[in-house]
């Protein structure tokens, strides 16, 4: 009844609590992680991940009562290729200073909060996907960005090849590809 | 939703004035969402919604269906800018230290997408083309006011959406769109740099030409 | 069957006065005393230009008065009133900058002096049969204005139609407009929405606050849109005002440049695919090879076509073409659903001298366009064009590429066809001089407002 997986993409969706005391400094990791890079740039199969913090749930106002949580929450969802155990293994190995000050900050999590442990953490704490639409499922990311790149120099070179002769056309495909 | 640090005492979160386009996560981009949602082109909206139990039926039946049906999310398809989207049922929260498991009373659906475009004509669209999937996902969700009139399920979204911390993407500056063209036309491209081999420049003109003609949509 | 108060409604939204009017001047004001503002107010209260159609002769001058929203504290609406109005008002045009891709030469820094700087208060829109009618009319403004010593002009712009009613690029403009519930219904077919059912003209709502819109037909309790509280908003509208630089000869050069490796080296087909239409206005959609000997734009049905039935692929209008971006009618699918809540009213006039036919480059003038638009919803309307459909290729399937005439992100552009042509990236032709973001209110809101009654 769950779709973690789609084609050869996979949706991992952890919600972990903040410890409340610490529920500031993770903000403030977060806030100040860096972009563009970002430290998942580091990870090839991630294409898209996020990190919310969840302070509480909303209560509608039809709600017959208001639930809270029992204190701050974060979730971390990732978009990547391939099955989850290699991924795990390979997150926690390339951003082991950011999950370890990161996830150090939750409760129950490993101390230090980093490798096998930190995988098994993030595991109990996974919440099955539902419904998982990706527009591409079969495609990684090494694939996408090759294919964009290809995309683009096709462009070019369409523009430069207007009013080319077949032979120049010809010899100037050829290195360009 | 305004910052979410603050709004976390249960108090409603229903703003006077919600419904008007006085979105609470200011529009501090072209995107319409706030920049911390933003990753190039790539928008992140992140949305927990309580349910009503009968949910807990209804929405795996659902989804079932939907990933059974030959063809159910084509319309997402065809609206072409959504790169990825989940939703997921939260029935229960795991035991963490000091946390004992907990069973929700009001069960939580989780939804994510990583579209483009603007964050207004994103749900727009969703209410317009999708209105009767938009029940199936959110119609046992508490306060849900139906896809249409879009402004008060535009508002639903605002109140039940979460900012995000921090969001990537792998290729922001490359639209849905963008991707899908991009794995159409590059085996061609690598096709026809295997044919040029054995092309004479006029065979080649001509094969040039085809392809410009066949992908043109793509480039 | 909206329920139209003529005389409550300024003139030239919901029909415009007409191409005979050939000068239009734009005098922005800033207001130094609120008792000054409101007491000037009054006076020109019954000289307004209204809906109301003429009986007679049409007047040799007309007068509108718009607010920005720097200009409702100037005249004394109070706080609560003026939290009223929409986000992207109270924000403005200039503060707007980045949703509206006023980037680099476009940027705020670079506009008009007086223009986003909250510096106007008043836009006072005068459009005249002829230029002694407008001289006439700017006099009795300057003479009106002349007890006043708190009442200042901050900005005059001048316009004109040229002699042959084109733009700078030399292109026939203007006559497309959406099809009004109770006010054109007549142009449904290619300028309302098409349904199922066939086309029908857009809610009134759309257009004129006060009114049901497109989303009060789908409402149970058919809520009327976001506007300014009463008595404000009703039968008022939003105006956007821009004005756009053209550089005609590095339109001219481009295109003469990039013809030569186009087809049979045809500069005016490219121009006119770089359009959507030629230049006497009739649409490549309908004559892809060249432009029919006579073509009149206002003519009934000149305008009632769409894209789908025919030119999907865009071999006849390109896709990314101005006029199939700017009103890309029936060509997203759905039913126009992806569209319709999308449509402007455009007015506007050409300003500067025309740049002559041979000549050999730019002559330094200040030429272009005066945007005007009005629109229910500054944000989800004209700005949503701006962002989705003009500054971005994405909903059409063509990436990141912008619209090449109003260009400044250097995308390309495809002209479909069996053989296919790219234009390359190259300098915008088009670049925002300044503009603001207005509220046009009915004559009853001008009342309120100088009567210090608007809370």
């Amino acid at each position: 009844m769950t779709q973690n997986q789609l084609g050869q993409m996979y949706a991992l969706t952890v919600m972990t609590p903040i410890d409340p005391t610490r529920a500031q400094s993770v903000r403030d990791i977060l806030a100040d992680l860096p972009r563009r890079p970002s430290p998942f740039a580091r990870l090839k199969a991630a294409h898209f991940a996020r990190w919310v913090t969840v302070p509480d749930f909303v209560t509608d106002p039809s709600q017959p009562a208001p639930e809270h949580l029992p204190g701050p929450y974060l979730l971390f969802s990732v978009t990547f290729d391939g099955l989850l155990d290699a991924f795990l293994e390979q997150l926690t190995a390339s951003l082991e200073t950011e999950l370890q000050a990161i996830y150090g900050c939750c409760v129950g999590a490993p101390d230090p909060a980093r490798g096998e442990p930190l995988q098994d953490y993030l595991r109990h704490n996974q919440v099955q996907t539902g419904l998982f639409f990706s527009a591409y499922p079969d495609a990684t990311v090494e694939t996408v960005m090759d294919a964009l790149g290809v995309r683009q120099r096709t462009i070019d070179f369409a523009i430069r090849a207007q009013g080319m002769h077949p032979n120049e056309l010809l010899s100037a495909f050829r290195t360009e590809f | 939703m305004t910052d979410c640090s603050v709004v976390g005492t249960g108090v409603s979160s229903q703003f006077p004035g919600a419904s008007r386009s006085r979105g609470a996560l200011r529009a501090s981009s072209a995107s319409g969402t706030s920049e911390q949602n933003v990753d190039g082109e790539a928008i992140a909206i992140t949305v927990f919604s309580a349910m009503r139990r009968w949910g807990l039926l209804e929405l795996p039946i659902f989804f079932l269906f939907v990933r059974r049906g030959r063809d159910s999310l084509r319309i997402l398809k065809e609206l072409s800018f959504i790169h990825a989207a989940r939703w997921s049922v939260i029935r229960r929260l795991p035991a963490n230290g000091d946390y004992p498991e907990r069973r929700l009373r009001f069960p939580r659906l989780y939804f994510e997408s990583n579209f483009n475009g603007g964050w207004e004509e994103y749900i727009d669209a969703f209410s317009y083309t999708l209105t009767l999937g938009m029940w199936a996902f959110w119609g046992s969700s508490y306060g849900f006011p139906s896809a249409l009139p879009p402004s008060p399920f535009k508002a639903y979204i605002r109140r039940n959406e979460y900012e995000a911390g921090h969001y990537y993407s792998a290729y922001p500056d490359a639209t849905a769109t963008t991707v899908l063209a991009a794995l159409r036309v590059s085996p061609k491209v690598a096709a026809l740099r295997a044919a040029a081999n054995a092309m004479s420049p006029e065979q080649f003109a001509q094969a040039w030409s085809d392809f410009l003609r066949d992908e043109q949509r793509s480039l | 069957m909206p329920n139209l108060d003529r005389a409550d409604i300024q003139g030239d939204i919901l029909e415009a006065y007409g191409n005979r009017y050939l000068h239009s001047s734009y005098v922005f004001l800033t207001v130094g005393d609120e008792g000054e503002g409101r007491a000037w107010l009054s006076e020109r209260i019954p000289q307004v230009t209204t809906a109301t159609r003429w009986q007679g002769p049409r007047p040799d001058s007309t007068f509108n008065v718009a607010v920005t929203h720097a200009g409702l504290p100037a005249l004394g609406v109070p706080p609560r009133a003026v939290a009223s109005f929409s986000d992207e008002f109270t924000e403005g045009m200039a503060a707007r900058a980045p949703e509206l891709g006023d980037v680099g030469p476009s940027a705020p820094a670079h506009w008009d002096r007086g223009l986003g700087t909250g510096d106007a208060h008043v836009l006072v829109t005068i459009n005249a049969l002829s230029d002694d009618a407008r001289d006439a009319a700017l006099e009795a403004l300057r003479e009106g204005l002349g007890p006043y010593v708190h009442l200042s002009v901050t900005l005059e712009q001048h316009a004109q139609m040229h002699s042959n009613a084109r733009e700078h690029f030399g292109f026939a403009d203007g006559f497309s407009q959406p099809a009004i519930e109770g006010v054109s219904e007549d142009s449904a077919v290619g300028e309302g929405v098409r349904e199922k059912t066939g086309w029908r003209p857009l809610a009134l709502g759309e257009f004129l606050l006060g009114h049901e819109d497109e989303e009060s037909r789908t409402d149970r309790r058919a809520r009327l849109p976001s506007a300014p509280d009463d008595p404000l908003g009703r039968n008022g509208t939003y105006m956007v005002w821009r004005k756009l630089h053209q550089d005609v000869a590095l339109f001219r050069s481009t295109l003469r440049e990039a013809s030569a490796s186009y087809g049979d080296g045809d500069e005016a087909k490219l121009m006119a695919k770089v359009v959507g239409r030629w230049p006497n206005g009739s649409p490549v959609t309908l004559w892809p090879e060249a432009p029919p000997a006579q073509f009149d734009a206002r003519s009934p049905g000149a305008n009632s076509f769409g894209y789908t039935d025919g030119d999907a692929d865009g071999f006849g209008c390109p896709i990314g073409a101005h006029v199939r971006r700017s009103n890309p009618r029936d060509s997203l699918g759905f039913e126009g659903r992806l569209t319709f809540r999308h449509r402007i009213i455009r007015r506007g006039m050409p300003y500067g001298p025309p740049l002559p036919a041979n000549a050999p480059g730019d002559d330094g003038e200040d030429r272009g366009l005066i945007f005007i638009c009005f629109n229910a919803s500054i944000s989800r309307q004209f700005e949503s064009i701006q962002r989705q459909w003009l500054n971005d290729g994405n909903i059409f399937h063509l990436g990141t590429d912008g619209d090449y005439l109003l260009g400044g992100d250097g995308g390309k552009m495809t002209v479909q066809g069996s053989r296919p042509f790219l234009l390359s990236p190259r300098a915008p032709f088009v670049s925002t001089r300044g503009g603001e973001y207005l509220f046009v209110p009915s004559i009853t809101a001008l009342g309120a407002i100088a009567d210090g009654v608007a809370a």
